[in-house]
């Protein structure tokens, strides 16, 4: 029986992807106010920029309760022996602990393993999706467990942020409080580092931010997959893939956008690019 | 909860009783943010016993109305306050109750108005109130307070959440407000315990239980970042503090304003808080014999304690060098200009040297500089052609690694520190941070100390005069006309960022004017106009 793959929607997988690679997305949840939203299901990407830029409220987000866990289990088991799960990292939420309780509240017999990314965005969607691929192709759990393991270090992100502010409102900011505050418009280039936000670079325009996206990303020598997301500038993203199509296959770089609940933590005018892959 | 929208006495016990225990929490986190010279070592253990007393009082009398559990609280704040700010926070409360007179519960707009009260006693508690303390947070929480009940809704839910709200915000702006929390990096200690608190009693009121027990306060962040100024670690050891001394008088016929103004001629810091029977006193005093032989034929003398300041300024001192950011690689930048040290402290440089052109800073003070850094390794960033030399001869001195990084102007040392980056190492940085000086151009206006010839230009003493990196090629009698006509030289359609920042002796209006016609003639660069306040220079600016 074919393993199934499940993941948590901060790795922004796009949902024609997911459904291709038959990987089920937990949405997390998004709260304006009163209203609570599933992350991509309950509220698209450009729904809540819209929302996010006009309302006066600043959202939160919480994982959803184990309940929602424990039924998507129980559900796949009906369909396979074998789950395979890889969250966002623990450190940037409770995910990973939810996933790993719900397997005690299961009700139906199936093996589950869970994997901590350490990473978010499309880092941790390059992991689960070429998981999906060896899935697909017939690989055992504990083989596809090894894989998503030995593909952690072989990812990496950059993002180009327009703020630091909902970060820093959100907790996530980490050590990249080191370029929050400046007196000066400059664009911070954060990444993930350890299972965290980590600040790599300042640049002082948009353009030469995204100059060290592509330069970042072209580093590479050989890439598995490559992805490309955006928040609220698609033209941007579209620049970026096509400047990388001219040097990595252009059918291997996904074009991605954040999920609401990334966005409550990233703000608007993200870029980033996911990579997985070897430098040399 | 009881009717609908409203606190009773029995939810301000309880609202107590969350806010103590949330208080708990953080003590000690709040203890580390002390700064002196605000007097109290602990602000955080202080409030929290100051809290204990104030719910062991509120929950000992039998009487379950809300002005009855105030009048309690206030009594027991009062008799068990610790510190400057637990005396603050017990004339808070005794605000409150004074707001909540003859109430049985509050709805959300009598909340308010006894918030505003409570702000009004606190201020009036002391001599010399100052912005940027636990006393701006009430007051601005206050205001939040009633503005929500009067525009938004009377639910005291909602109300004491819009508060709390208001109370994190001014926690983060207290900085700004008083200088010393600026210069060690933190927000003010008696600010973020008066949050906590509010926090934990809205906690209650939401029935948010499981928060209480699993989560921790949230330390509010500064708005401004940590970087150590020199004139504060070099010259301190000189400033003599004396003694923190407090203590309750009890007697007949205390009055508390009388007995302040006779304090205020004793010392500094000076809180006298209570009634005709019992009052508090916190005084800084370089001769605390005196005051209490003062105060003695007033009445009996409780809790006398006397603290030497001094010793704990050094205790300071050797905190603060813990609290600098702990980096491999430290950055020690010579800047002139209040604006421009807070650009270059935005961007983390770990220590600034006051100093420019005609200010130029010894050896000796770069030195200091970078023996103060908490990182072995250090690059030091001059920003004047004449202070490079003098940083050169810093290496000779210490052990630890310098690496002088030649910028000569002030947006050549922007740029570098831009493209410092905290993971490489020292080696990668510099040539990085070489390579990124050498991609800026630079421009400098300032006003001919003489007449002269130079460039084949004619100038006039006083006439304005413009550098494109370092070379005389503009004189005009304007400065943003030299400006201008410096950028003129400079090919702007291929840039992709302007910055200028104006001196101390440029009106706001004429820069941002200049700002604009760049803007308008160049709409695709990104133009930024920044108060610099440099000396001598009228404007420096950047072109990338």
């Amino acid at each position: 029986m074919t393993v199934k793959i499940v993941t948590d929607s901060l790795g922004d997988i796009p949902s024609e992807v997911a459904e291709e690679l038959g990987i089920t997305v937990i949405p997390l949840n998004v709260i304006f106010g009163e209203g609570v939203y599933r992350d991509g299901v309950d509220l698209t990407t450009e729904k809540f920029y819209a929302k996010l830029i006009h309302s006066k409220l600043l959202p939160t987000t919480q994982i959803p309760s184990l309940d929602v866990f424990v039924q998507t289990y129980d559900r796949l088991a009906g369909e396979t022996d074998e789950i395979a799960v890889i969250t966002n990292s623990h450190k940037l939420s409770a995910t990973y602990e939810a996933m790993v309780q719900a397997i005690k509240l299961m009700k139906r017999k199936c093996r589950v393993e869970v994997v901590d990314s350490l990473w978010a965005v499309m880092a941790q969607g390059l992991i689960v999706i070429t998981a999906a691929k060896a899935a697909q192709a017939g690989a055992s759990l504990d083989e596809v467990v090894a894989l998503a393991r030995k593909n952690i270090p072989r990812a990496d992100v950059r993002m180009a942020f327009d703020t630091l502010d909902y970060l820093e409102e959100g907790g996530r900011i980490g050590k990249a409080r080191a370029f929050a505050g400046s007196k000066l418009k400059v664009t911070p280039i954060l990444g993930i580092k350890d299972g965290e936000a980590f600040p790599f670079a300042r640049e002082h325009s948009r353009a030469k931010a995204i100059d060290y996206l592509y330069d970042f990303a072209a580093s590479y020598s050989h890439i598995d997959e490559m992805a490309v997301e955006h928040a609220t500038t698609p033209d941007e993203a579209d620049g970026l893939v096509k400047r990388l199509s001219a040097k990595f296959p252009e059918e291997r770089i996904y074009r991605s956008k954040v999920s609401p609940v990334i966005g409550a933590h990233v703000g608007p005018r993200v870029l980033g690019v996911a990579v997985l892959g070897d430098k040399r | 909860m009881g009717q609908a929208g409203s606190i009773t006495g029995q939810d301000l016990k309880e609202m107590m009783a969350a806010a103590t225990s949330w208080l708990e929490k953080s003590a000690a986190d709040i203890d580390a943010l002390n700064v002196f010279p605000v007097p109290d070592g602990d602000t955080g253990t202080n409030m929290l016993l100051t809290m204990r007393s104030t719910l062991e009082e509120a929950y000992r009398v039998p009487d379950s109305s809300a002005s009855g559990v105030a009048r309690a609280m206030a009594r027991g704040a009062l008799v068990g306050a610790r510190g400057n700010s637990g005396v603050i926070l017990s004339q808070i409360w005794n605000g409150l109750a004074q707001g909540l007179a003859d109430k049985e519960s509050v709805n959300g707009s009598e909340l308010a108005d006894a918030l505003l009260k409570a702000s009004t006693v606190a201020y009036k508690g002391l001599s010399n109130p100052v912005e940027g303390t636990i006393l701006t947070v009430i007051r601005e929480a206050a205001a939040a307070a009633r503005e929500h009940a009067s525009n938004v809704s009377d639910d005291a839910v909602s109300v004491v959440e819009a508060t709390v709200g208001a109370a994190k915000e001014s926690v983060a702006n207290t900085p700004t407000l008083l200088p010393v929390l600026m210069e060690a990096g933190v927000v003010d200690a008696g600010g973020q315990g008066l949050y906590t608190i509010l926090e934990g009693a809205l906690h209650y009121l939401k029935g948010e239980v499981e928060q209480l027990k699993l989560r921790r306060p949230w330390m509010v962040a500064s708005s401004v970042p940590l970087t150590a100024k020199a004139p504060q670690m070099v010259g301190a050891e000189e400033v003599p503090y004396g003694y923190c001394t407090n203590f309750v008088i009890k007697g007949e016929e205390l009055d508390p304003d009388k007995l302040r103004k006779k304090l205020e001629k004793r010392g500094q810091s000076v809180i006298v808080v209570g009634d005709n029977s019992a009052v508090r006193v916190h005084i800084h005093t370089l001769d605390p014999g005196d005051v209490v032989s003062y105060v003695i034929p007033l009445g009996t003398l409780h809790e006398i304690n006397i603290r030497n300041m001094d010793e704990q300024y050094r205790d300071f001192l050797e905190m603060q060098k813990e609290r600098m950011p702990a980096v491999e690689i430290a950055i020690v930048a010579v800047v002139a200009g209040e604006g421009l040290s807070n650009v270059f402290a935005s961007l983390g440089a770990t220590f600034i040297v006051p100093g420019g052109q005609t200010m130029n800073p010894s050896t000796k003070d770069l030195l200091q500089a970078v023996e103060a850094v908490p990182s072995e390794k250090v690059v030091i960033l001059p920003n004047n052609k004449n202070i490079v030399l003098t940083a050169n001869q810093v290496q000779s001195l210490t052990s630890k690694t310098i690496e002088v990084l030649p910028t000569k102007t002030i947006p050549q040392g922007v740029a570098a520190l831009l493209a410092f980056d905290y993971e490489a190492d020292m080696e990668t940085n510099v040539q990085n941070m070489n390579r990124a000086q050498s991609a800026v151009k630079s421009i400098e206006v300032t006003r001919a100390v003489r007449s002269t010839r130079l460039g084949g230009l004619d100038i006039k003493k006083r006439q304005a005069i413009g550098f494109l990196d370092g070379d005389l090629v503009a004189v005009s009698d304007k400065t943003d006309a030299v400006l201008n006509e410096v950028l003129t030289r400079v090919n702007l359609d291929e840039a992709e960022v302007v910055t200028i920042y104006y001196g101390a002796d440029t009106k706001s209006a004429e820069a941002d004017q200049v700002g604009t016609t760049i803007r308008e003639q160049y709409p695709q660069l990104q133009v930024e106009v920044v108060q610099g306040g440099q000396p001598h220079y009228n404007y420096i600016a950047s072109v990338e």
